[in-house]
Order: structure tokens, then C-alpha cells, then sequence
């Protein structure tokens, strides 16, 4: 049994998504074919052995929720421990800058109180990993560690902006000090990518949360930093892909890498798997007509167009003469014959009818919204 | 307790001998069907749909990959307060106790079951159909003719009607004749194996039929007859829809096969009977570059990169380079080397075709016969070999 429970920052919003993050956050946004991006912090500590888990909400959770049920799919349905659902405070969808907030936390304070593990494993919901937890658990316990923030040695994907923190380990692996990317003028340092995963006594967090609550919006990350000095920081590294989905672009090529056998294996085809809502489909029909190369199709389509470099969720229906290309096509859409797409990111339940073109490019894909009918 | 008014009994202890390879490791009930499905998937998805919820699923043969396949029967939300799946083995009393001795003996000896939930009616079910079925429609006809017993019946072309049991009715659909396997049919009006008996003439004809030493406790060869015998309201339900035995590697391969028609029930994805099924958790699959695929079905977690068409391929399994599959049937988590070539063939779960075989070759002399090949389950065939079409290849079994 793991001497952790979860937690789970399903609350972040974005409003660099072009709509699909618009009545959901991002955690509940669509990924990989039949995922939502929340199913891999999920499966990820599911896996590790971590049976009690709570996931913060943000203000619109019906998507989150219908998703989740119980979390049976997850094996979370269970006496002991289980699935908890922490309603977060109210603001802290669009826009927010912080990634763990301390009010968040306060609000759900029994969920912390009421359990008596050591400690408490916090995840960003916003990334794309399978990681699992269990070295970095032993880690902790064998460096009598406070904290431990879990880091990348280089950043897998280059996407620059996001990951903003890095860390400075002295000999021991212990964190001398945690550096803000953007202002950081020493070129010299290693480049130890903070990935928004932390291991911390539960202890330690109600102590931070009793003094820290009432202050506003205060991030816990940022709590950390400032007492470096008084705390036992270590970081632990991982080799697992990571990849954060923050902008449009971000969600386009992180979709894309999936393409890719080595970033398959890695996500997918390990022991490890990645558990999502099961909804009984079909397999895939292929008609005559079927023409498919290089793309990633989930259960429950029925296939009688062109497929190139593209991921088709459940439920598509592609009809004859159609051609999809470096396209993302999400649940339920249905794009009649003839119709082309091409950079194109349709969000679920969108009907595009015959002849129609819809185009994007590399940079910038284009995105279409949830039931639109073109 | 809360008294049932309907429990039903799933006969799933049948060897299934006549799929020969496929039915060597597991009961037939267990086999892997249209890709993604098992054969029970069907009947217990009837039950869910059909709002019963107290199944008794008689085990007999096999029964370990079946048992954990159904587990508490949570996957076709089975797993309920009131009833729930009951697996129910042979077993020992004191005094008495035996194998399952046909399908009337096995219910007998679970009458204890049937009794603990003291239903007005018992619906008895076969593991190994494939169909999608309405029970509340059949109960509804049960009830409105005062029926006893009562049969689910199909039409089948009348040369094919010698396989079935056949019945002959009166205008009011009461079953005036019944007789299993005839050679010379008088209608073709089939029993499915699926009956609706009244909970006490069920007790009743079981415990006759016990009594019987001439009786092989079968209920289509004995019970049924000797109910029509001694009188009782035997009517015969018309069931209008698709329904198929599966029972050999024929009617196997070609209720496979037909899933590839366009509205079969299976392709047609039906919110409101939905078909459950206990799936292992895959990415969806990956299509590659150099990859083909017509006319086929592909489930999660495959990665194919050669040509399909017209083929099944199940879950989890691997089509390299080069690699050719024509009409055949690839249950799940096949590896397929490259260069392979499986043509009309059933490769059964966990086989690995290494690189450059021919499954299925045609054969040199007396080509007219065009058998299915059948590879067996965990079968490994090494590289460059050749199989005949119609051939079956099973292990030589461990002693």
C-alpha cells in the first residue's frame, strides 16, 4: 500500500486553446484518440499504487464529472479511499497564473485532515505523462525529504514558454534554489525543468495552508521557494515524456508526436496503462474505400474516406471522397463526402458538410467548435 | 431478498468441442468473437438490456478464462444490489453431487439458487448465441397466452432446419410438435434455445426428468418433448431479428464474416442496447504508412502496417510490413511477422506468425476443397512455414 494520496489540479483554464478549453478546463479537454488530458496524472498515480485521490474542480465540472462518474474506470470505486471531488474556489479558472493554489487546498481542508498518510503527491492536471511514482515515493522517504519536486533534466519537447521553473540541486540532489526561467540571466545552469509534480508531508502542507490561507491566492510552489532555506528540498528526476498543453499549438503537436512509434511506447505501450471511460463502441469499420496512412483511430468509426497523419477519436463517420489530412478529429463528427481538412482541429459532435474545405497550417491550426455545423 | 420476477439461467459449461483450437484453452462461452467481443458478451448484454439482473451462468468446462472474463459481471452492469451474476460450478454435498450431466441437470442441481430468489419465471439462455434480444417482449407474450413454457423461435431455411430443433404450431402459436434435429423437417420454425418456463412447472419438469433413467436431462432432446407429452402451454415466441449458433468452426467463421455487411447489428452503434463488453483498456490503433486495410474491422491498440481485407482484426494485435490477411479472423493480441500471408483462416489468441509464412496456402492437388485453417491459441509458427488451407494446427498437449 502507498504511503501517499493524490491530488489533482483539474482547475487550470486557457485561453490560448481557441475554444476548446472554453466550457471546460483543460484537463477535460480531448487528447490522443479516446483520452482526456486529466487521464494521465490519473492513470499515472492509479498505477503507482495510490488509491485515494482528489481532484480539484474548476467552476464548469459537468465535463470533468461525466467524464469521472465514480471513477470506476480508474478503479477508484472503492470503500477505502477512492475518488474525492474538491470543488475549487471560484476564480481560478480563466487566466489564472498559479498552479497549485493554496486557496484551493483550503477549501477541501477535511479531504487533507481526515486521511492519515505521510504524504501528499500534487499533480498539474494539464500534462500528458505516464509516469510512475513508486521510486520517487522511495526517494522521498529515503531522504527524509519535506518536499520533493520532481524534474526533467532537459525539456523533452521545445516548447519554451511554459515550463518556468528550474531547478538548482546541490550534490545530495538537494534544491539550493528554485529559478525562474524567463528571468534567469545564468546561461550556465543545468537545465533541471520543474514539471509540476510534487511530493509533500501532509503535515507540512496543513501547516502551509493554515498560514498561508487566508492571504488570497497564494501558490504553493511559490510558498516553497520562499522558505527554501527552513525546508528539506530534494528533486527527483524523471526520464518519462512530459509534454504541458497550455496553448493551441501545444495541444496540435503534442497530438501529432503521437504519431511517433518512440513517443507510443513511451506513453502507451509500457506496462503502465493509461485508463479512460469506456463506452462499449464497435471496433472501426473500414469500407472498400478506405485509404488510411500514418494515423491513430479509436473505436467506433466507420471509415470510408482518406486518413493522412491524423488522429480520429470515437464515433467518427467519414464518408467517401473525404480527405483528412494532419488533422484532429474529435467524438461523434461527421464529415460528409468530398470535404477536406487539413490542419484542422474540429472539437466534438462538428458536422461539416459535403464539398467543404477547411484549412489551417503548421502554426496555425485551425479549430472549429463543439456541435458547429460548417 | 427481494423476490425476482424473472432469474435467468446461462448454460456456459459446454465444451464446444466443434471449434476445435479455439475452444482448447477456454470454454466456448469465452471465445473471442468480432474482435472485440466474447461470445457470452451477447447474452449477458440481453440481460442487462432486458432488466434482469439475477444471472445464473452454469460452468463446467474450462472454466478459469471464463470466470475471470465475467468476473462480478460489473462490465455489463450486472454488479447489482438486488441479484448480480452468480457463477455456479458442479459441486459436492453430503451425499449426492456430480459433473453437470446435460443442460437440465445442471439447472436441477442449482435449484437451491433458483429457489433462494423465488421467481415467478425462469428464463433459461445458452452462452454460446449470438443475437440481440428483447427477454421483456418474450415475457410479455409469456404472460398474454398463459403460457407454461414457452420457446424462442426463429425462421431458418429449410434445408438448414435438420440442425435445429424443429416445432409445428397451431394458429395460436401453441406448439402442437417438437423434434430435435429431424431428418425430414416438418417447418422450419427453430427453437433458439432460448424457453421461459413458469418457476414451478420448471421444478416440476426437472424433477420428473430426474426420475426418468431413460432421460439424458437435456431440455431440448427431453424436458421440452415430455412437457408437450403430458399436456402442458407450450407456446413458441417468434423472435424477428439476427441470431446465430456459433457452434462450429463454420458458423463461426461466417457470423464473423457477415459483421462486415453494412447494418449489421453490430456495426450500428445502439445507445439504447448497447452491447457490453469486459475490454481491456488500449490506445486507439495505429495505422501505418505502407498499411491497406478494406472492408475489415480493426480494434484498439493494433498496429497495423500491411494489407487487410475482408478480416477481423481483435484487439492488441500486431500486422508487420508485408504482411497479407484476406479473409480470416484475427483474434486478439496476434503478432503477424513480416512478409506473412494468412489467407480464409481463424489465428487464435496470442499466436505469433513469425516473418514469411503462408497460412492457408492452397493446396497443390485436389484444390476444389477449401477448408478454414485454425491456428490454435499461444501457437508460435516459426519462420517460412507453409499450412495447407483446412488445416487446424493445435500443441501437442502437455501431459
Amino acid at each position: 500500500m502507498s504511503n501517499a494520496i493524490g491530488i489533482i489540479f483539474a482547475n487550470s483554464g486557457s485561453d490560448n486553446l481557441q475554444g476548446l478549453a472554453l466550457d471546460r478546463p483543460i484537463a477535460a479537454v480531448p487528447f490522443g484518440g479516446r483520452y482526456r488530458i486529466l487521464d494521465f496524472a490519473l492513470s499515472s498515480m492509479v498505477n503507482s499504487g495510490i488509491r485515494t485521490i482528489g481532484l480539484v474542480t474548476p467552476h464548469q465540472y459537468r465535463p470533468l464529472l461525466d467524464h469521472l462518474g465514480a471513477g470506476k474506470d480508474w478503479f477508484l470505486e472503492r470503500k477505502d479511499g477512492g475518488l474525492f471531488i474538491l470543488p475549487g474556489v471560484m476564480h481560478s479558472l480563466a487566466g489564472s497564473k498559479d498552479t497549485f493554489c493554496i486557496k484551493d487546498l483550503q477549501n477541501n481542508l477535511e479531504f487533507l485532515q481526515k486521511d492519515y498518510v505521510e504524504n501528499v503527491l500534487i499533480s498539474s492536471g494539464d500534462q500528458i505523462y505516464n509516469m510512475n511514482f513508486k521510486d520517487t515515493l522511495e526517494f522521498h522517504r529515503d531522504k527524509h525529504a519535506d518536499v520533493t519536486l520532481i524534474y526533467k533534466a532537459e525539456n523533452p519537447f521545445d516548447d519554451g514558454s511554459h515550463n518556468q521553473i528550474l531547478l538548482e540541486l546541490d550534490g545530495d540532489q538537494k534544491v539550493a534554489k528554485l529559478h525562474d526561467k524567463n528571468s534567469l540571466e545564468r546561461e550556465d545552469l543545468a537545465q533541471l525543468h520543474f514539471v509540476n509534480i510534487i511530493l509533500i508531508r501532509r503535515e507540512l502542507l496543513l501547516d502551509i495552508i493554515e498560514k498561508y490561507g487566508s492571504y488570497g491566492c497564494n501558490d504553493l510552489i511559490e510558498i516553497i521557494s520562499s522558505n527554501i532555506e527552513v525546508l528539506n528540498i530534494f528533486g527527483s528526476p524523471t526520464n518519462s515524456l512530459i509534454g504541458t498543453i497550455h496553448t493551441i499549438k501545444d495541444y496540435f503537436d503534442r497530438s501529432m508526436d503521437l504519431l511517433d512509434l518512440r513517443v507510443r511506447e513511451q506513453l502507451w505501450l509500457g506496462v503502465d496503462r493509461t485508463h479512460t471511460k469506456i463506452v462499449d463502441n464497435p471496433p472501426t469499420k473500414y469500407t472498400l474505400q478506405a485509404k488510411v496512412s500514418n494515423s491513430l483511430i479509436a473505436s467506433g468509426c466507420s471509415i470510408a474516406g482518406e486518413v493522412i497523419n491524423s488522429i480520429v477519436f470515437r464515433g467518427v463517420i467519414l464518408e467517401q471522397g473525404c480527405r483528412i489530412q494532419n488533422s484532429i478529429i474529435m467524438p461523434k463528427c461527421h464529415i460528409h463526402a468530398n470535404a477536406k481538412t487539413n490542419y484542422t482541429i474540429l472539437d466534438k459532435s462538428v458536422i461539416v458538410q459535403r464539398e467543404n474545405v477547411l484549412k489551417g497550417s503548421v502554426n496555425h491550426p485551425l479549430v472549429v467548435l463543439k456541435k458547429t455545423v460548417i | 431478498m427481494k423476490r425476482q420476477e424473472c432469474v435467468a439461467m446461462l448454460l456456459a459449461g459446454g465444451q464446444g468441442s466443434r471449434l476445435g483450437g479455439l475452444t482448447r484453452n477456454r470454454a466456448k462461452p469465452a471465445v473471442s468473437f468480432c474482435g472485440k467481443y466474447r461470445i457470452i458478451d451477447f447474452t449477458l448484454s440481453n440481460c442487462t438490456n432486458s432488466s434482469i439482473n439475477t444471472v445464473g451462468v452454469l460452468i463446467q468446462y474450462k472454466p478459469f478464462l471464463l470466470n475471470s472474463y465475467i468476473g462480478l459481471g460489473s462490465a455489463w452492469d450486472l454488479d447489482n444490489p438486488f441479484g448480480g451474476v452468480h457463477i455456479l460450478p458442479p459441486f459436492l454435498g453430503e451425499t449426492e453431487g456430480s459433473w453437470y450431466n446435460g443442460t437440465a441437470n445442471a439447472v436441477y442441481q442449482n435449484y437451491e439458487f433458483i429457489d433462494y430468489y423465488d421467481p415467478e419465471y425462469v428464463i433459461i439462455l445458452s452462452g454460446d448465441h449470438v443475437y440481440k434480444m428483447d427477454y421483456t417482449l418474450m415475457l410479455k407474450f409469456h404472460k398474454e397466452k398463459k403460457s407454461e413454457i414457452t420457446l424462442a423461435t426463429i425462421q431458418v431455411p429449410l434445408e438448414e432446419a435438420s440442425r435445429f430443433g424443429i416445432l409445428t404450431i397451431d394458429s395460436d402459436s401453441r406448439v402442437t410438435k417438437f423434434t430435435e434435429k429431424p431428418v425430414h423437417p416438418e417447418s422450419n420454425l427453430a427453437s433458439m434455445g432460448v424457453y421461459i418456463f413458469n418457476g414451478t412447472t420448471l421444478k416440476q419438469a426437472l424433477i420428473a426428468d430426474k426420475d426418468d433413467y431413460l432421460s439424458q436431462n437435456d431440455f431440448g432432446k427431453n424436458i421440452i418433448p415430455h412437457q408437450l407429452n403430458i399436456g402442458k402451454r407450450v407456446f413458441a415466441y417468434k423472435f424477428e431479428g439476427y441470431w446465430r449458433d456459433v457452434g462450429t468452426i463454420e458458423s463461426y467463421y461466417q457470423a464473423n464474416m457477415e459483421s462486415l455487411k453494412d447494418g449489421h447489428f453490430l456495426n450500428i452503434f445502439d445507445p439504447k442496447f448497447r452491447i457490453f463488453s469486459n475490454e481491456d483498456i488500449f490506445p486507439p490503433h495505429f495505422v501505418g504508412s505502407t498499411a491497406e486495410i478494406e472492408n475489415s474491422l480493426i480494434c484498439n491498440g493494433c498496429t497495423v502496417h500491411g494489407k487487410v481485407s475482408n478480416s477481423i482484426i481483435g484487439p492488441g494485435v500486431y500486422v508487420g510490413e508485408g504482411v497479407e490477411i484476406r479473409d480470416s479472423i484475427i483474434l486478439p493480441y496476434v503478432k503477424l511477422h513480416k512478409g506473412s500471408s494468412v489467407h480464409r483462416a481463424i489465428i487464435g489468441e496470442n499466436a505469433e506468425i513469425m516473418s514469411h509464412c503462408n497460412i492457408g496456402a492452397e493446396r497443390k492437388i485436389g484444390s476444389a476443397h477449401e477448408g478454414i485453417t485454425v491456428i490454435e491459441d499461444y501457437h508460435l509458427i516459426t519462420e517460412g512455414t507453409v499450412i495447407e488451407a483446412g488445416k487446424h494446427i493445435y500443441r501437442s498437449r502437455a501431459i
